[in-house]
Formats: C-alpha cells, structure tokens, sequence
C-alpha cells in the first residue's frame, strides 16, 4: 500500500511535571496528529525531561506540528532528529522464486 | 479606592494572603467571582483588598465579564471561583476567551491536595479539563509557590498572542503560612514569544507589496491587540489598497473611511468578499484564515499570493500557505514595515487605480441593506441602525451569537478600536450581557449597549441583578424575534422550512420588562417604527439604572450577504438565491 504518510522523529524536551505527558498526547488528539512511538525518559538535569516522539505527518506539514508543540508552555525544545534516508546495503542475496 | 501598597517579600501570611497580595501586586483593579467552599480561605483577605470584587450571580458571568472587561481596556481580566462546578461554569468563558485571544486570568479553589484524585466533593480535574483551550494552566499545591505562579500567569495571558491561565489552588495551599515571595523577573524555558519581525521579513514582504496590483488589507483582531490602529491607517494610506476588516476586527480601521471594503467572511460585503476573491495578494495583519472568512479554503483567493503576520508563528500556514511570513507583534510589524514600504514604493509604485474602480463600483453597487416589512412590523436591522446612529461612535457595544450579532457587524458604523466586542471564534450565546458588565466596569465613563437576541438574553440574564446591585448602568437591547433566529434562517434555506424546535414565543413568555424591572432594570418595549428613536432617546437618558428594551421585531428578517457554510466565496448570495450581477462588472 502506498501512502503519503511520512515519518518524523522529535526530540522534544519538557519541563518535568505533573500533567506534562498529558498536555502533549492532549495537542497531538486534539489537533489530529498522529503519534506512532512515544518514550520519556529523564534527562541529566532532573527538571527536564526527553521525549522522543514518532510523528506521521498526514495532512499537516511538520512544521505545523513543531510550531503547534512549541506553543505548550512547558515544552522547551524541539529537535527534528529523523534519521536521514539510509543508504540501502543489500546485503541479502536476492532470491526470486 | 484606597492606593495598593507593595508587601514585603519575607513577611509571613497565609497562602489566601499571598493570593491576593499577588493579584495587587499584578495591578488587578476588579475581579469578578462567586466564593464557594474551596476559594473561600481566598475571599477573608478579599474582604480588605484593595481590588474591586463583583459578585455575579454565575460563574460563566463571572468569566464573560473577565473578557469583555479585557477587551476594552487591553488589560488581564480576572474571574475567580471555587472547585467542582463553580470551576466548570467557568469553561465555557475560557474556551471563548482561547479563541478570541483574550487575555484572561481565573482562578479556581481545589479540593485539599490530601483529597485531590478521591472524587471529594465537589472536586473536578479543572487543569486537565482546561488543557485544550488555555495558553497555560497551574495546579497549586506548595503555598510558598503562589506568587510566583500569579505573576507568570499575567506574563503568560498578556503577551506574546494574549489568551486565558487558568491557577487552580488546592485548599490547605490556601490555609498554611507561607513566606510572600513576588518575583522580581520571570524565566520560563518554555515560552519566549518573539515580538520584533525578522529585517528580512520585512524587506520581503515590502517587496511583494510593491510588485500587487491588486492587492487587499485583511485585518484580523490582532491589530486591535495589539493597539495598531494608528499605524494601520499610516500602512493603508501610504499604500492606497483596499482593506477588509473581520468580525473581530470592526473598529479596527474605520468604516467611514473610503478605502474600507466592509468586513469579509460568511455575511461579509459583496465588496470585502470579491476584494479577498479577486485580490493578488493579501496583506494578512493579525488574521488567521478562519473558515467563516475563507468560505470554502480550496477556492479562497485563487490568485493570490500571501503575506501574513501574525505573532503566533503556529498560524502561519496553518490554514492557507504563505509566501512571506512575518512573525511578530503586528504593531511592530507594521511600523516597521512603513519606512520599508516607502523605500520599496519609491522605486516601484504599482497602479491601483483600476482595482480600486472595481472595488468602489461593487461598493456602491452593492451596499449593505434590509427591506422594511410591509406588514409595519419593526425592522430588526433598522432598530440596530438606529441604536448604532443615535448613541454615536463612541459607544461600546457587545453583542451575543447569531442574527442580531451579524446585523450588529454590519449595520453599527464602527470608528474605533475597542467599541465592538463579540464571541467571534466561540460563538458563545449569551456572551453580550456579561461582557457588557465586564466592559462598563472598564469603561465606566462610555455608554455600554448590549445587543442581544431573545435566545441569547435567557441564557445570561441573571447578570443584570449583579449590575443593578454594583451600580453598572449597560443597556440592553433584546432583538426579539421570539426565535433562534439564525438557526431558523438556516432552516428557511436548507432544511425546506422545517422549523425544529427554533421557536422561543417569546414574545408571549418571559414578559422582558417586567423581567427586568424584577432586576431592578428598567424595562421598557417597542413594537412600532414610529416609536423606535424615542425609546432609544429615552433609554439614552437613563444613566442610574440598567435598562433593558424589548424590541419586537419582525420575525423573517434574514441576514444579507450570505455565502453558505462549507461552499466558496464565489457563491455568495445577495438575497434568497440571488447571486451579485457579476457579469455587469468588470473584474
């Protein structure tokens, strides 16, 4: 199947807080985004916190997504860290039955 | 009003103290709330604050006149009440408040943190319920924390794109001592809203200015946010383009001015619609191409290119691609982009004169209107003509959400900034008598009307017993058309004159003066043209008491121009299935 859907991944990092996991996964319904992965973790400083966000941007650009994210008060930063297009080393022998 | 003296940092108080010794400090004049179990350790030091408290009689009243206070002065306004229900009622002013942009502070008491996810009574999750509709929310459970909270709360609601904080207060946070603690500045990793445009962006958007020939101001309700008036007439003249203004944009740029196209969208001018339609470029100044305004998006202004700036970067192609975005606070944006303008000009002044002659040929051709029933029956557009004519420009009006509210847009000739104030995103029935409050608690010395429709006016009206108890003379025009009247407008057009439950008899039940009257209004009635300008002259001179009129008025009266939920802008209508004479024109 073949779709426009296009996978990003964010970095975002937050304020660590009661309510803060809710306030993204709340944006993220209520905007229609999509979210494929979610994982929050600590962070060296104990005041933030990570996450790393699997986003599959269907009818919204990523940018709207980022700027939308950005407008959460307790979210500090967002780092598109989506991995570059690997170059593909097909190192498995073709088998055509 | 005794003068606000700062408290010292350090001295030992309750968190209540703390509360409102940080509302003063903040500068709060008034708040409007109603106390309850929770909130009230916070309304002991009420009781001696300085701040003005008005006692509503709900909540919601309590919200909406937070926001129509807000509108007209450019300031926080603050509601407060208590948890559980008390919090709830206030949801709906919030929601309305996020989607007008309203700088709104509430505070709500909460359960005793010990109590807090128990289902205690009356406990209700106000922070998780107002995450979807607040720039920012607090749970306060650490009393020391309260001033700090406070003070980010008014930094949070008043800058960057304004919009409402709600702090929710746990009880025993209210009861402990603490430490008063007002912060001398306020960091917020998180939120850092950027005010002063890009040069570049500027130069750019310059650019495009100079090289249009056709081009269109579509100015939204920021530019009354962000006090730009002034500088919007300088950009318009220096220019010499057309300029629409939206609902929430009326009085941002004057109507009697002639390059003012009318407002656009949904019961827009067949000017300001066939501007944005035809245009080949949009200047966007704090707008947000909302679907009322683009009609339906694909077909919005197919030939135009698009400069927008707002100073919420997440409004830049959210709903229609820019091809020059300029992020930041529109005044600034303006300002900046006058000398820029000029320079640009200086080397390539396009000719507009024949957009222009188009423009004023739809503007005259096509002007707002009503027909006058034949029956003798009042006219409701020309009872809100009236109401507009009589009472001058300088008056404020508010009005509620449907037939009376679009006539209200278009019919009142508004001059200024800051005199129309409706539930523009929201749509918020019930909006204009507590907003009306909350405006002439603001503007004491303006003349404060409500609009109101008789389905709009049931749902609020109890807040006239809290202007007639706290000495706040609004005036309150009821448009009674015993009907929900827009609602059944859209059942006359597409639902075949079926008319499901959209008739109030209300001009049977309630009786409105005698309603009012029972408030400690005045009530006063008209039903026949010819008594029209005297009711409103008598209304006019009453300055001691909250008077309300009961105009009953004609009840067919439709809204003109009209272009149909979710079809284009090119299908606009001038009357019932009558399109504009498009091939007399030249376009």
């Amino acid at each position: 199947m073949t779709t426009s859907r296009r996978q990003h991944t964010l970095e975002v990092l937050v304020e660590n807080e009661p309510g803060v996991l809710a306030r993204v996964a709340g944006l993220f319904s209520r905007r229609a985004f999509n979210i494929e992965t979610l994982n929050v973790g600590p962070t060296e400083d104990s005041s933030i916190s990570k996450m790393i966000i699997g986003v599959a941007v269907e009818g919204h650009s990523l940018e709207q997504v980022i700027a939308q994210l950005d407008k959460l008060v307790s979210v500090i930063s967002i780092k598109d860290v989506t991995p570059k297009a690997k170059e593909v080393h097909d190192t498995q022998p073709d088998y055509q039955n | 009003m005794a003068k606000h003296v700062p408290t010292a940092n350090g001295t030992e108080m309750t968190g209540a103290t703390s509360l409102v010794k940080s509302l003063e400090a903040a500068g709060v004049d008034v708040m409007f709330g109603l106390p309850g179990g929770a909130i009230l350790p916070a309304y002991d030091p009420i009781y001696d604050s300085t701040i003005r408290h008005i006692l509503v009689r709900h909540e919601q009243g309590a919200g909406h006149a937070a926001t129509g206070y807000a509108q007209v002065t450019g300031r926080a306004g603050v509601c407060i009440a208590t948890s559980g229900p008390g919090a709830t009622n206030l949801v709906t002013p919030l929601m309305d408040a996020a989607m007008d942009s309203v700088p709104l502070v509430a505070i709500t008491g909460q359960v005793p943190s010990a109590a807090i996810g128990t289902d205690a009574f009356q406990e209700a999750d106000i922070r998780g319920i107002t995450m979807p509709f607040t720039k920012h929310n607090y749970l306060v459970t650490n009393p020391d924390e309260i001033p700090g909270v406070i003070a980010e709360a008014f930094h949070i609601a008043t800058t960057g794109r304004p919009g409402p904080v709600l702090v929710d207060i746990a009880k025993d946070a209210l009861q402990k001592m603490t430490k008063y603690n007002w912060p001398t500045s306020i960091k917020l990793a998180g939120y850092n809203p950027k005010t002063t445009p890009d040069a570049q962006a500027i130069t750019d958007a310059a650019a495009l200015i100079a090289q249009s020939s056709k081009p269109v101001f579509y100015v939204g309700g920021g530019v009354i946010k962000a006090n730009a008036h002034a500088e919007l007439r300088q950009l318009v003249e220096l220019l010499g383009g057309p300029v629409v203004t939206t609902l929430m944009a009326r009085g941002a740029f004057p109507d009697s001015h002639p390059l003012h196209m009318g407002m656009p969208g949904m019961h827009g001018t067949v000017a300001a619609v066939t501007a944005l339609q035809k245009a080949d470029l949009l200047i966007t100044l704090g707008a947000r191409f909302d679907d009322r305004v683009t009609g339906k998006l694909s077909t919005f202004a197919p030939n135009a290119k698009i400069l927008h700036a707002d100073i919420d970067p997440a409004e830049i192609g959210k709903n229609r691609h820019a091809d020059v975005a300029v992020v930041g606070d529109v005044k600034e944006t303006i300002a900046a982009l006058i000398p820029a303008l000029k320079a640009a000009l200086a080397k390539n002044k396009p000719d507009l004169t024949a957009w222009l002659r188009q423009m004023n040929s739809l503007k005259s051709t096509y002007p707002l209107g009503f027909d006058t029933p034949d029956d003798g029956s009042l006219s409701p557009q020309l009872v809100i003509q009236r109401l507009g004519q009589i009472s001058g420009t300088d008056t404020i009006f508010t009005a509620g959400v449907g037939q009376h509210q679009m006539w209200a847009s278009q019919f009142i000739s508004y001059e200024h900034p800051r005199t129309w104030l409706n539930s523009g995103g929201a749509g918020t029935m019930g909006y204009g008598v507590p907003a009306a409050m909350g405006a002439k608690v603001g503007a004491p010395d303006s003349t404060v009307w409500a609009i109101d429709g008789d389905g709009c006016f049931q749902m609020t009206n109890q807040e006239l017993v809290t202007c007639a108890l706290n000495n706040i003379p609004i005036k309150v025009a009821i448009i009674n058309n015993e009907s929900l009247g827009m609602v059944r407008q859209w059942q006359t057009l597409f639902y075949d004159s079926r008319y499901s439950n959209t008739s109030l008899e209300s001009k049977r039940v309630p009786n409105f003066p005698m309603l009012a009257e029972s408030m400690g209004c005045v009530g006063l009635s008209c039903e026949r043209p010819e008594d029209l300008d005297k009711t409103i002259e008598k209304a006019m001179s009453i300055n001691d008491q909250p008077v309300v009129v009961d105009f009953r008025v004609h009840r067919d009266a439709m809204v003109w121009p009209m272009v149909a939920a979710g079809t284009s802008n090119d299908e606009i209508m001038i009357a019932r299935a009558t399109a504009p004479d498009w091939d007399s024109q030249e376009l």
